[in-house]
Formats: C-alpha cells, structure tokens, sequence
C-alpha cells in the first residue's frame, strides 16, 4: 500500500512538473493607464511566445510604490515578477534595498541593448556595474487644451510662447467661457507645475551627480514664481489628479499641462462630444527663445531579483519595451511615449489624430524628446518634494517676500533632512 | 504553589513570546535606531541627523502644531458633548434606549476608510451636500479640502462624529454608577437640578471623565487615519498633517527609519508627559 502511495506521488509530481514546464507565469504589477498598456502588448507577445503567459495587475500608483518598498524590505518576500517604478524614485531602490531589483544585464540587457535607449532615462537604472530596470516611457511635458474654449475667446495658441502670453490668454478665455478655470494645478498635493518648469529652465531639486541640492538656483526660483503669477491672477487652481479628470470631463477646465502621457487620460476620460475639441501645445517658456520642453514622469519595469522566473520575466520585458512593436502598440492606445529611439520613426507617429482635431500630435511630442534636460531625482527625491509642497503653499499665502527667499529656506531645509549641501 | 506557578507561567508563554518578539523587541530596537542616520547604506552611528533634526525640523513642528490644535479643540468638545450625551441617554423619559444608545455608539464600528468616503462625498467643494445647504442659506461655500483652516474643521468634526458616541457610553455607565439616595438626599435639602449636575453629577463622574480624558490625549496625539483618507495625506500643503501622518511619512515614504524613531519616541514622551499632567491635576486632592 505504501509503495503504491509513494510511486503515485511520485507520477502526479512529474506530470505537474511537466505541465509547469508547458507554461511559465510573469506577473506584473503596473498603475494607471500603464496597465491597460500593456495589457494590450499581450496579444502580440503571445503570438511569439504562446508559453508564457503574463497577467498585469493593476494597482494603484502609491499602492505600487508602498507594497514594492515594503517587499524590499522585507527581502524580496511577495514582490511580483515584473513591477513598475517611475523613473526618478527607482534610486531609492537603489541606495536602500541594493538587492532588490535583478541585473539585467546577464539576461540579455546589455551594452548594445542600452545603446537603444537616450541616456536620461538610463542614468537612473545604474547601480554600479548592474543594471536595474529597462526604461519604458518618458513624459515630454505638454500643454493640453480645448480649442473650442481658446476660440470662444479669439486666442490663437500658436500665439502663447511666454508664460505672460499664456496668463493673458488665460484672462480672455475665462471671460469668454463661462464656469471655466484656465487651468489647475495639484497645489495641495504636489509640485507638478514647479518640477515641469524647473526642468524646462534647465533647474533640478539635486546637480547632475546628486551630491548638492540647486533648488535655489534661478531656474526653480522663476518657476516658483510663475505658479505664483497663476494663482495670484485666478488663472489657476487647486486640483489633484482625480479632480482634473473630473474638471476635463466635466469642460470646466480650459488647459492642463503634464507630461505627454496624459494624452492617453484625456481622450480616454473625455466623453465622446468632446472628440476633436481638444489640442496640444508645446510648454509655454519664461523667455521668448527659451526652451519650451521638460520631462514629468516617465517609468520603468524592473524584474524582482527572487523571482523565479527571470528569463521568461526578461523575454516579456524585451518585447514591450525593447520593440519598436510593443512600444509603438502603447502609444497607439494610450499615448506613453516610447523611450525607444528607434520607435521614433515608426510611421504611426506621423498620423493626424482625430481626437485631437486632426492634429499629428505625436511629431509635436516627440521634437520635445531632444531638448529636454535630465534631470537627477536622486534617493532623496521625495524628502525635497515634499519640502518643497509647504514652501510652495506657504509662499502661495504670501509668507515669503520672494520666491528666492522661498527657495533658499527650502534649499536649507532640504540639506537639513538629506545630509547634503545646498549648491553654490 | 511553585508548580502551580510553572504551570501559570506555562500558560503565559505564548503570549509573552508574541509580546517579545512583536512588541518589546521592536520597542528597544526602534530605540536604537533613532540614533542611526539612516539616509544612505551602511547605516552610522549619527544622533545629529536625528535627534538632533527633531529640535529644528519646520515640517516637524508644524505637524506638532496641527496635533497639539486638534487636541485642544476637539477633546474638550468631544467630552462636553458625550456628558451632556449621557447626561441624556440617562435620562427617564427616553423611550427605545436601547436603539438610541446603540445609534450614537454606531459611528466607531464603521470602518475608517468608509466613513473617509462618505464624509470626502458629503464636504466636497463643488458636489457636496454639505457645501449645497450652506449656499442654501445664502452663505458662500466653504473651501473644505484647499482651505487650510476649512480642512482642519473638518478633520475635527470627522473625529468628534467619531468618538462622542463611543465616550458617551462609557461616561453613561460611569452615570449610572452613581447611587441614586445621592440625589435623593439632595432632593430633600432642596438642591436644584442645575446644581445637582455642577456639584453631585460631574464631580463623581471626575474618574471616568478622566479616563476617557487620558485615552482621547492618547489617540489624538496619533490620529492618522482622518488626516491620511479625508484631506488627502495632510491637507492643503501639509495643514493637517499630524504627527502619526509626519511619522508614516517619514518611516514609509521616505525610508528614513533613523529619524522616524526619534520622532515615534517623541511622539510617545508627549503623550505620556500630557496623560501625566492629566491625571496629576484630576487626582484626589484629599
């Protein structure tokens, strides 16, 4: 009796083992329309590679964020296989939990397939001589806009080069519409506004090599002070990213600015009368020749080092982001910007699209990839974003003479909590 | 007697293990860090980075501030509220006790994040049937989630809606502990009722007032889940971030264990050293 039980244990361990062998799982944790994204790659991916079947959980953007840190923690214990991380938070990974995220480069990630994607969004990923994750899309900032409302008003948005030209316009086109806000920004929730053009004027939290802190240098301080020209002349206000949703659904906002992959939130929250009503612009700039281009945003997928499935992991992984098929596939349905270069030249980005009143809005987004500056978020971004949350509130309520005075205590405050010192 | 003690301590040793390793453990552990600058790896030995930025940190005290508001706004509220509460669920002429007891005692069962929902739902801006009824007064609406003062209001309304039921229970039964040939007596020497409130009800309610006092100190000083669910993670900018939030904060967003330790112990002696102060004022002066 024994023998028997024995012997089928034995047959049913190798028929599982032989159906594990049939199809290996990847799971995949991803956020927002970054999910769907990929989702839409699996049928390619199948096509080539009907073995591995992947399933995309979407969860929450802080829900990814907290449950991958505290899988870190904890050793790696009941992270997936695949997960997403933005681009300018993964060196907390890095400096924090070292061995969290698996080496790419011997599964297959290495010089040469680098070479195929620009710098500022691989300089993050390094970690010595490993290589922690594969950049997926970037978030060129773009100005989004209704054509209809700039219309009602007489304003040409091929006219707006200047933040002053924009808050002029922004005055005309509220008289002109009524019930709408030119635009909103997530003032008691973040620094989108101030990251974007801090970036656009050349301005980062942290220098290049992350051992100084340049909040206070002039490029951030004239950002700081253009939010404040917004809110002051009641162009702007407050609106995390579920109320921007609403507001752009709901026609009660004329223009948001973000990176470019809201194009994707927009056409797919705006309902269907909306259609052709919507445009893109480049970012209004601070002076009439200044650069009129920044990054917000922008992830990555990096395998979990204690996966088990790190080749089938990798081989998903190369097909999303590593083809011009996958990338261009998630641009085509939901507007994240390939960071490929070779995805660039795919014929798809040439054509008009019909949401956006027949404009070809993916040459506009991609001339921006070229200009824009990279920016270090460091592992201490987060310490500094939310410095500088209160001094933007704060000097919004007129506690600081100047932004520059805003900025230098933010720099101190900053330098104060990370250790580092502030630039000079 | 020693083998019934070996037996009793056998008993105990499981809980006491759990109690080790989950709770005293950690206690000392969390100590020792708190002297650890924890930004990059290899963790050193630098009190400075902690203990030190406790003293200075803006972004600490603001948190201290809004703490120390909601405590001194909404605790004594609270409980005049959950006396006068009591004071009527005591009362003879209440019909369906049981229902209306079990009503106001209802709103601590409810699950925090549903209640967060409901009360983000009902004070919204633009939406909310809140914000609907003050117009239709003919006030203006309130900016309840980017006014800084508005959102403070509502955190303390969302935690006194909370726990006036839950403190009015206990002060009930703390009433009704009350011997009645008190009152009797008091009758018959032709006290008032306003006075037998002020001079026979409230002093021997002192111990459960007390209580409930030393507990609602306690949980203020790490309210989170309020803050965190209903004014977004803090407020407009950070204005109703408490200290349970700015040490979540710190620990979980940041990964600076180091200094959330130091904070967490702060947090811990300020709550103990109000609790103190507390009942040394409310003890027995006999």
């Amino acid at each position: 009796m024994k023998l028997f039980g024995s012997c089928a244990i034995v047959a049913l361990c190798m028929s599982a083992g032989l159906a594990q062998a049939d199809t290996t799982e990847v799971t995949v944790w991803s956020w927002g329309s970054a999910a769907p994204a990929l989702d839409a790659t699996l049928n390619g991916f199948n096509a080539q590679y009907p073995d591995i079947t992947v399933t995309v959980e979407k969860l929450g953007y802080s829900d990814v964020k907290s449950r991958v840190l505290a899988a870190c923690a904890a050793g790696g214990t009941g992270l997936p296989d695949i997960f997403q991380f933005q681009n300018v938070e993964m060196e907390l990974i890095a400096a924090q939990f070292p061995d969290c995220a698996a080496d790419l480069t011997p599964l297959g990630f290495d010089a040469d397939a680098q070479a195929a994607f620009p710098e500022f969004k691989l300089f993050a990923l390094r970690q010595g001589d490993r290589m922690i994750g594969m950049p997926w899309d970037s978030g060129p900032s773009m100005m989004f806009y209704r054509r209809d409302f700039f219309e009602n008003a007489g304003v040409d948005a091929d006219d707006i080069v200047t933040w002053d030209d924009f808050a002029e316009a922004g005055a005309k086109v509220q008289d002109a519409n009524d019930g709408v806000t030119m635009t909103n920004d997530n003032l008691n929730g973040g620094t989108e506004w101030l990251q974007m053009i801090s970036n656009e004027q050349g301005c980062g939290f942290f220098s290049a090599d992350g051992e100084t802190i340049t909040v206070n240098q002039p490029g951030c301080v004239a950002a700081l002070d253009v939010v404040k020209t917004m809110v002051d002349a009641d162009l702007m206000t407050a609106g995390n990213f579920g109320e921007r949703v609403q507001n752009l659904s709901a026609g009660t906002v004329a223009a948001l600015m973000s990176g470019a992959w809201f194009e994707g939130i927009v056409r797919t929250n705006a309902p269907e009368d909306q259609s052709g009503k919507w445009g893109v612009m480049a970012m209004p700039s601070v002076t009439e020749d200044g650069v009129r281009a920044a990054n917000y945003g922008g992830s990555l997928l990096a395998i979990a080092n204690n996966s088990d499935n790190k080749e089938a992991a990798f081989t998903y992984l190369n097909y999303a982001l590593g083809t011009n098929e996958g990338q261009i596939t998630m641009l085509r349905e939901f507007g994240l910007v390939p960071s490929l270069v070779s995805a660039l030249d795919d014929p798809f980005v040439n054509e008009p699209s019909e949401f956006w009143g027949g404009q070809k809005v993916w040459e506009l987004v991609l001339s921006r990839l070229e200009l824009i500056e990279p920016m270090n978020g460091t592992a201490f971004f987060s310490d500094a974003d939310q410095v500088l949350q209160s001094v933007q509130t704060k000097y919004l309520n007129g506690e600081y003479d100047t932004a520059q005075a805003a900025m230098d205590d933010a720099a101190q405050q900053i330098s104060f909590a990370t250790g580092l010192s502030v630039a000079e | 007697m020693r083998r019934q003690s070996l037996t009793a301590y056998g008993f105990l040793a499981p809980y006491l293990l759990v109690f080790a390793a989950f709770w005293f453990w950690p206690i000392i552990y969390s100590f020792y860090l708190s002297f650890m600058s924890t930004r990059r790896l290899p963790w050193t030995f630098n009190p400075s980075m902690t203990w030190g930025r406790v003293a200075q940190d803006p972004a600490f005290y603001n948190a201290l501030k809004n703490t120390l508001t909601i405590l001194a706004i909404q605790v004594p509220v609270m409980l005049l509220l959950a006396t006068l509460l009591a004071v009527m669920l005591n009362s003879k002429l209440l019909k369906a006790r049981g229902l209306i007891r079990f009503a106001f005692f209802a709103p601590v069962v409810i699950g925090e994040a549903a209640y967060a929902a409901v009360f983000r739902l009902m004070f919204n801006t633009e939406f909310g049937v809140i914000n609907k009824a003050i117009e239709g007064v003919g006030l203006s609406r309130v900016e309840w989630f980017s006014n800084p003062d508005a959102a403070m209001a509502l955190i303390i309304l969302a935690v006194t809606w909370r726990w006036v039921g839950y403190n009015a229970i206990i002060i009930l039964s703390g009433l009704q502990s009350i011997p009645q040939d008190v009152y009797e007596a008091a009758t018959l020497d032709r006290v008032s009722p306003r006075q037998q409130f002020f001079y026979i009800t409230l002093p021997l309610l002192k111990p459960v007032i007390l209580f409930c006092l030393v507990l609602s100190v306690i949980g203020s000083m790490q309210l989170f889940a309020e803050p965190y669910l209903i004014t977004n993670v803090g407020g407009p900018g950070g204005a109703t971030e408490t200290l349970g939030l700015y040490l979540y904060r710190q620990a979980f967003l940041n990964l600076n264990f180091g200094y959330a330790s130091a904070v967490a112990y702060t947090i811990a002696a300020l709550a103990v050293t109000i609790s103190a102060l507390n009942l040394w004022f409310g003890r027995d002066k006999t």
